[in-house]
């Protein structure tokens, strides 16, 4: 390294610094959206619609974020409810899922191997099939579980669609763990639950938070099955709520920027605390092992 | 409540690679007695590991069938018996400690899994550790303890639970020099005072000669060679198993009567026969000398020229090439050392070649 940047350093600087511009100018563009949306939510009524997006107001006021913060209030509780149970139960019954494909594929059993390859390939499939498409069986069967407009309902729903999203993720990740570990705890006379939870998972724990966090943050986004599945405004979720600021007339357009702001707070939060945890999963799988 | 003995019958295993049907092992048979330390040698990739593996019960033999005692564990295509219900301690090549666990948690596993009692567990794994001297590390986790520690662990983990069978899949390759040859010696200490069965696994020859009673010796999937170490070094059936047990000078030898000659050297042959022939001679059936060597033991072969003389430590090692033909080289082990070129006398021990067809 040292003696390539001695031989020719300015070639060496330049390159670097080409990088980083071209780093620099997408980070920009990817901050763009984020900060018209944080700026217009600090502009009057009269400002938002008389000044260009992308210029700051001359006198913020906070008039915005206060008027949405109480409706606000509620379906964040909604969400926050649903997002996080159907994402902890989806991404415990994936892993569950993705072990028990594992166990299957390790058989000593030619048929469960097969047997193991097939159904997983069905799994996968459930995951590419777009769920708008799947939208009235859907509604059909949270109605006749009496599920409509309820929490219970709403999980549910999310369950069938990140299930097989989780246990598709966990496998990725149970891929890499040593099967040297599995192999001993099963000679130790381990039952399958407790090479689960004891063994497997603490080893594949940083793609077991990658997977949470990434279900989390879908469940928390997803629009169309909280706007089918929810009947009254009590009931919204976020992404409904946030939409509902968009009239059919007129749209104030720094109150709904608020309002995005604030919906995105909450998932912000937990990438912030839990990232790491997101990061050193997907290095997990790049290192090829799951410590 | 001890086993008896394994035995191995006609066991073949195949394995699909790309498409391709590779054979593992073919009509493998084997018996290894009760208390018995038994050695698998073998060059990797041989089958030695799978063929411990289908010992485990982690592995399903393609054909065969293998016994613990006169039961029957597994048959052609399936585990009758599952790992669990061996009664198998295994150290694994990677020692396989449950990194999230301490030591004290990884070797009372297999005993919580088994629900014995807590005083029980705490007794066990404290008599366990005590042995094998690891209980100042016991609440450590094993990524803050040394690879010895950890084989010890691993090893501890295997043996709190009072198999039948011990199974050790390299165990000493993942240790430095220096603590191997005190990790061999404890394996043999645990191994007699307990009076288990152990299978040990290895490249080694040196982990063999250490640790086993009888050696089988694995070559592409088939069992070659089965008997002492120190029958299959100084009787191997072929070139391939005297290289893999250890150093050997090996060479194509031209034999008329009972003469053998290689480049400027003749050899007496203790049989007579014609034509060319494998020859191989240890390092240690070979002598240097300057003048002439007065012993019934030791005949004098030819006249070489040294070329390396290189300290090993104690000992030196030896290059010489024949006067008459530069390419006929042997190596040897002498204690002292020689000037390059210097011509000497090589003898050779009268017992000390082996000759393959």
């Amino acid at each position: 390294m040292r003696s390539i940047s001695r031989r020719k350093p300015r070639a060496h600087l330049a390159g670097s610094a080409v990088k980083y511009l071209v780093i620099n100018i997408i980070a920009i563009l990817w901050l763009i959206p984020v900060y018209s949306m944080i700026i217009n939510g600090f502009k009057s009524d009269l400002a938002v619609t008389s000044t260009p997006v992308l210029v700051p107001p001359r006198t913020p006021t906070a008039g915005p974020y206060l008027a949405v913060v109480g409706p606000l209030a509620r379906p964040i509780l909604n969400s926050l409810i649903v997002a996080v149970s159907g994402s902890v139960i989806a991404t415990i019954l994936g892993t569950m899922g993705a072990y028990f494909f594992y166990s299957l594929s390790t058989s000593w059993r030619r048929t469960l191997t097969v047997l193991s390859d097939a159904v997983f390939a069905i799994i996968a499939m459930g995951t590419f099939i777009p769920y708008q498409s799947t939208i009235i069986p859907l509604t059909r069967l949270i109605v006749s579980l009496n599920g409509l407009d309820t929490f219970s309902g709403l999980i549910i729903a999310m369950l069938v669609f990140y299930v097989p999203t989780a246990a598709l993720l966990m496998s990725i990740f149970l891929a890499v763990i040593p099967r040297s570990v599995v192999e001993a705890a099963r000679i130790d006379s381990a039952s399958e639950l407790k090479i689960l939870f004891r063994v497997v998972l603490p080893l594949a724990f940083p793609g077991f938070i990658s997977t949470l966090i990434f279900v989390l943050i879908q469940t928390w986004n997803n629009f169309f099955i909280p706007l089918v599945l929810t009947t009254t405004p009590n009931m919204r979720l976020v992404p409904v709520a946030v939409q509902a600021y968009t009239g059919g007339y007129g749209t104030l357009y720094n109150e709904s920027f608020a309002v995005a702001v604030l919906g995105s707070l909450v998932p912000l939060v937990i990438f912030i605390f839990l990232g790491r945890y997101f990061i050193r999963g997907l290095m997990a799988l790049g290192a090829g092992k799951g410590v | 409540m001890r086993l008896t003995n394994i035995r191995v019958v006609g066991v073949h295993k195949a394995f699909r690679k790309r498409g391709k049907e590779v054979n593992a092992l073919s009509d493998v048979s084997l018996r290894i007695g009760d208390r018995e330390s038994f050695g698998i040698l073998g060059p990797s990739g041989a089958g030695k590991t799978t063929l411990m593996r289908i010992i485990a019960g982690l592995e399903v033999p393609t054909r065969g069938d293998l016994y613990f005692d006169d039961e029957l564990v597994s048959s052609e295509g399936r585990i009758i018996v599952p790992p669990q219900e061996r009664n198998i301690g295994m150290v694994f090549q990677t020692w396989a400690l449950y990194p999230n666990m301490s030591a004290y948690e990884n070797i009372a596993f297999p005993l919580k899994n088994a629900k014995q009692k807590p005083s029980e567990i705490a007794r066990k794994v404290e008599e366990v550790a005590e042995t094998l001297e690891i209980t100042h590390i016991l609440d450590r986790r094993p990524s803050e303890i040394s690879g010895g520690q950890q084989q010890r662990v691993a090893l501890a983990r295997a043996l709190v639970k009072n198999p039948s069978v011990l199974l050790l899949d390299e165990p000493f390759s993942n240790l430095d020099a220096k603590v191997r040859d005190s990790a061999r010696a404890l394996v043999r200490k645990i191994q007699r005072d307990l009076q288990i069965t152990t299978i040990l696994v290895s490249h080694d020859p040196a982990d063999i000669f250490a640790n086993a009673e009888r050696v089988g010796v694995i070559f592409d999937g088939k069992l070659v060679q089965v008997g002492s170490p120190s029958e299959v070094y100084s009787t191997p059936v072929s070139l391939g198993v005297a290289r893999l047990i250890g150093d050997i000078n090996d060479f194509e030898g031209e034999v008329a009567g009972s003469a053998l000659s290689y480049g400027g050297f003749t050899i007496p042959l203790e049989r007579s026969m014609n034509g060319k022939v494998r020859v191989g001679i240890r390092p240690e059936n070979l002598r240097v000398a300057q003048g002439l060597i007065q012993d019934e033991d030791w005949l004098l072969m030819g006249k070489a020229v040294v070329q390396v003389s290189s300290y090993m430590g104690g000992v030196y090692k030896i290059l010489v090439a024949s006067s008459d033909h530069r390419d006929a080289v042997l190596s040897l082990i002498s204690e002292r050392p020689y000037q390059i070129s210097e011509e000497v006398n090589v003898y050779v021990r009268k017992h000390g070649v082996m000759v393959f067809d």
